[in-house]
């Protein structure tokens, strides 16, 4: 089986960031499941890099008009729109969280004023 | 009948000060939610006879709303009022939006810009209002006003709503919920000088997509 310069190049980026990715678990930067996800991410993008004439065979065998490089375009935009949209929400949901810490802490320590009732019109400042 | 006024407030050192010397006789007890000012709306604040509650980060003015209601429900309020601390909103009409509750003819009251003079803004008349307007139609709301700012509910309605939207999406969102709620609600007409623009039509776009996230969020 014999690669092209290019699908060389995508599989020393993958590899670089596999490797990476076994450094940040041997020191413990990131937990079980988010090095499982990111282990099958970049081991189906390998597989999809050194399958590239049978995925274009699958390509046009699915109907679609589009070869094997770029039906992986369009995937990974896909799961990168769902990403973002994912990353939204999660972000949204981080937002009302620190909203009812920082509303807990603020009402902890509030407290009724001392001051007098206001007597005349003039401005108490 | 105690009646509560809560009143967010965010760099407002210039407006406070002669808006709380206005409202304070008209309601039992003022609350004010300075949002985590940088100038000196909390010093000031702090020289009247009022509560303050300060957010240690800025959270926005539906946040400092919920914060107030929460405060105001559990300090015994019957009846809670909303009002605007950049003086765009007349003191003296809080009697008039308190009115039909302590009448007992209404459960919630919402002022209403379109039944009184309010000089809005042409791009805030003719644009942002009818969209926004538009928008609460789809959610089943059919107030003159989509946004206003200036409301008082008795403490049953409040109880039953938790406000999550911390940005300017919170006033469709009061609306929806209270409408949700099945309670008697009346709008009454009220006055604003508007000393700047306000909302911006992005304003208005972010308020579609604060919406829609909280929905999906949540």
């Amino acid at each position: 089986m014999f690669f092209s310069w290019q699908q060389i190049a995508a599989l020393i980026v993958i590899i670089l960031f596999a490797g990476k990715l076994f450094k940040q678990k041997r020191k413990k930067q990131i937990n079980g499941n988010e090095f499982s996800l990111w282990l099958i991410f970049w081991t189906i993008s390998a597989l999809a890099i050194i399958f590239l004439k049978p995925l274009d065979k699958l390509t046009t065998a699915l109907g679609l008009s589009a070869n094997g490089i770029n039906l992986l375009f369009y995937l990974a935009s896909l799961i990168l729109f769902y990403l973002v949209f994912k990353m939204r929400l999660h972000l949204a949901r981080l937002e009302q969280d620190l909203t009812v810490l920082t509303r807990q802490e603020a009402l902890r320590q509030a407290s009724p004023s001392k001051n007098p009732p206001l007597k005349t019109d003039s401005d108490s400042k | 009948m105690k009646i509560a006024c809560v009143i967010p407030a965010y760099n407002e050192a210039k407006n406070i000060g002669p808006v709380l010397k206005k409202v304070l006789p008209l309601v039992d007890e003022l609350i004010v939610v300075d949002d985590c000012s940088s100038d000196e709306t909390n010093l000031i604040a702090k020289k009247y006879p009022v509560t303050v509650i300060r957010h240690p980060i800025n959270r926005g003015q539906g946040a400092a709303l919920q914060t107030g209601n929460e405060y105001a429900l559990k300090n015994g309020a019957d009846i809670i009022l909303h009002f605007d601390a950049d003086n765009q909103f007349k003191a003296e009409e809080i009697p008039i939006v308190l009115a039909p509750l302590i009448a007992g003819e209404a459960e919630a009251v919402f002022g209403s810009r379109f039944l009184g003079k309010a000089n809005f803004p042409p791009l805030k008349r003719y644009l942002i209002m009818p969209l926004a307007r538009q928008l609460n139609r789809w959610l089943g709301i059919k107030t003159s006003d989509p946004q206003s700012g200036f409301r008082a509910l008795k403490k049953e309605i409040w109880q039953q709503i938790t406000i999550y939207n911390r940005g300017m999406a919170h006033c469709s969102e009061i609306l929806f919920k209270t409408v949700k709620t099945g309670c008697i609600l009346k709008e009454v007409p009220i006055h604003v000088t508007y000393h700047h623009f306000g909302q911006k039509l992005s304003g208005g776009f972010r308020i579609i997509k604060d919406l829609l996230l909280q929905k999906l969020s949540n």
